[in-house]
């Protein structure tokens, strides 16, 4: 089967969008078919994994799900077929444990013996027993205190993801908050700078039937308002980018590789909830990439490109080389002058997200740019790593087996997304003047498609104020600068018959029917409405 | 010839069944959508189309014999959604370490809504060369699991 033909995987921010869901779960709704087997008793189970035909609900898989496409190291290669990948998404492949040694004994302090022992009431003792659990699971032997801040990518109101929102209004109503003011991920929809027409308010009402509940509890725990939703929640204009060394629980695979890698902090890749049960405790258990071995390098990316290499390609090759273990990249450092800073901070995001969409990376190194390898040099690179070389002719291979998804492939474009993650202050000034600059030199008042910033809105309200004049030519020039997350626009039901998008994104084009290009190639489309 | 693994409970208890086997990774949410997106609560049909060992077969109520999930990391949600739904499996046997998406999920279903999928994890690559949909497995507390 060709690739992406159907139904491959979820990408996390792609799941709610297209929901079209017609019968919302509830706590009570669905009773489940037999008796939950209870340790200590046997319970016999009748086959399963007969051929199903009949289904309830709305039944048939929806339509929206042939243009879901892949999702976080699923374990397919670019052609599609299984690889044989697999990852624990804990930063560490861990081929050698045994069911012996695999666990550990967690060795709890006064304070936290007391929490799970019920002095600080039953949710919480009940938060503390499944953290233990967790911990123990992947080795740990101890909590870390975390400091920072923590972020939760739990920002889709779908209702299959109503059993954790429930947990959360439980944790809620008994008066636990976290542990300091968090950020959470964009909402997926922006319904008053994009998404204002029928058919897609229809689409968000049928399937995000949960947002308000979800948003609700958010505030409730200690989110601050919808203007700082982000998944790029370490900018200045979000503010959450701990000190280097902080031990934080973040779940949003884009912020736990930057934050990891960049910053300097030290947090796991969790799935969506666990984020949450740890803020609320403030504790999260020490293992994987919160640990010093665990965040040493098993791959030395030497990359040998003739120019500046292609930083989404370049990320989405060490995802499929490395799946979840960690690269120590060597040969790039003469792009960044020696700093990350607000003007190239970008081309590690884009490097790093789609790492961790290709793959599961949940931490890289690269040499003579990030904190570690700054201080520690090739100390960071484990025993017997092993070499990836990244020159010229593998970027075009790479590069390569992008293909062209769009539902006619030999149309025009219609719009383009510019940022995925998150574009800060600074990039997403930069791109408005790049658009603009052409225009000017095309002698055209408008972009012949739309294109759309994805950016907070706290950044767009910042360029409002310090550019108001190129805020107001970009406007009227089709330029739109949306809040919502643009993995999970391009999820909604229908998209690729509605969209030909192209994107500087290769996080969204591994999720995405949507065409990769590099960022001058993008401001000529948008200027003339062709590839 | 009924063959013994021994591996690690995750989510302990005792049960009696029939295996349902991917021999690839399990893909959680790729695997669910009419339950996740079409309000199936009948049954669960498996939706992944790259799975040719799982494609449409029901999932519900399964013993999952896989090397590891894979996918989303809403995983933890899906599996929590099925178990809601009453359409997840009752055990899911691992071959290889269990990913933190998935004992995310299961661990807290178990202990926050005390609704127990039994999980064994680090069966060995035995156990996923021996074990066929439709054998009978025999799982203990303990972590031993016996096939045939």
């Amino acid at each position: 089967m060709k690739r992406r033909d159907f139904i491959k995987a979820i990408p996390a921010a792609a799941l709610a969008p297209t929901a079209v869901s017609t019968v919302t779960m509830s706590a009570n709704a669905a009773p489940p078919k037999t008796a939950t087997p209870q340790s200590g008793n046997t319970h016999v189970v009748e086959a399963a994994g007969k051929a199903s035909s009949a289904t309830s609900g709305s039944g048939e898989v929806p339509e929206f799900a042939e243009h879901i496409l892949t999702s976080d190291m699923d374990g397919l290669g670019p052609d599609g077929k299984p690889n044989g990948q697999t990852a624990t998404f804990s930063g560490a492949s861990k081929a050698n444990a045994t069911a012996d040694s695999a666990s550990s004994k967690m060795e709890l302090n006064d304070d936290e013996q007391a929490i799970l022992d019920g002095k600080e009431g039953p949710e919480k003792a009940k938060l503390m027993k499944i953290l233990v659990r967790f911990g123990e699971t992947f080795g740990a032997t101890k909590l870390a205190d975390l400091g920072g801040a923590p972020h939760s990518n739990l920002y889709i109101g779908a209702p299959y993801l109503e059993s954790l929102i429930v947990m959360l209004e439980q944790c809620a109503a008994a008066g636990l908050k976290a542990y300091a003011p968090y950020t959470v991920n964009p909402r997926p929809y922006d319904v008053y700078n994009v998404q204002n027409n029928p058919t897609e308010m229809q689409l968000i009402a049928e399937g995000y039937p949960l947002q308000m509940r979800l948003d609700a509890v958010h505030a409730q725990l200690g989110a601050p308002d919808l203007n700082f939703r982000s998944c790029a929640c370490y900018i200045d204009d979000i503010g959450n980018a701990p000190k280097p060394g902080t031990p934080v629980a973040w779940c949003e695979s884009s912020a736990v590789n930057y934050g990891n890698s960049v910053l300097g902090i030290r947090t796991n890749r969790y799935g969506a909830g666990m984020e949450m049960l740890c803020a609320m405790l403030g504790k999260a258990p020490v293992f994987g990439l919160m640990t010093d071995e665990g965040r040493k390098a098993k791959w030395l990316i030497d990359v040998k490109t003739s120019e500046e290499p292609d930083w989404g390609v370049l990320g989405t090759a060490i995802g499929r080389k490395c799946v979840e273990d960690i690269p120590y990249i060597a040969g790039v450092d003469k792009y960044f002058g020696g700093d990350v800073n607000n003007d190239n901070w970008h081309k590690l995001k884009y490097m790093g997200s789609a790492t961790a969409a290709a793959g599961a990376v949940g931490c890289y190194h690269v040499e003579g740019v990030t904190p570690e390898p700054k201080e520690k040099g090739r100390d960071m690179l484990a025993e017997n790593f092993q070499t990836y070389v990244f020159d010229d002719k593998e970027q075009q291979a790479i590069l390569d087996t992008f293909e062209n998804l769009w539902d006619d492939p030999d149309g025009n474009p219609t719009a383009v997304f510019i940022g995925c993650p998150h574009c800060n202050y600074e990039e997403t000034i930069r791109w408005a003047k790049m658009f603009v600059d052409a225009l000017d030199a095309a002698g055209q008042e408008k972009l012949a498609i739309p294109a759309y910033i994805f950016a907070p809105t706290v950044t767009r309200t910042r360029a409002l104020l310090e550019e108001p004049e190129l805020a107001s030519r970009a406007l009227g020039a089709g330029i739109n600068v949306t809040n919502m997350c643009g993995v999970s626009y391009s999820g909604m039901k229908g998209f690729s018959q509605r969209v030909r998008a192209v994107t500087n994104s290769a996080k969204n084009r591994n999720y995405s029917p949507i065409r990769y290009f590099p960022d001058k190639k993008l401001v000529d489309i948008a200027v003339t409405g062709k590839v | 010839m009924a063959k013994t693994f021994k591996g690690r409970p995750i989510v302990p208890g005792n049960l009696e069944g029939e295996a349902l086997v991917s021999k690839q990774p399990f893909n959680t949410t790729a695997s669910y959508f009419t339950n996740m997106f079409a309000g199936n609560t009948k049954d669960a049909p498996c939706t992944d189309a790259n799975n040719a060992e799982l494609y449409k077969k029901d999932l519900s109520g399964a013993i999952m014999c896989t090397p590891q999930t894979v996918g989303s990391t809403m995983g933890a949600g899906a599996i929590m959604g099925m178990n809601l739904l009453g359409v997840g499996f009752k055990a899911m046997l691992f071959s290889g370490h269990i990913d933190s998406i998935a004992a995310g999920g299961l661990i807290m279903d178990d202990v926050w809504n005390d609704r127990k999928v039994i999980t064994v994890d680090l069966l060995g690559d035995e156990f996923m060369e021996a074990v066929k949909t439709g054998d009978p497995i025999s799982i203990k507390e303990d972590g031993t699991v016996e096939v045939g």
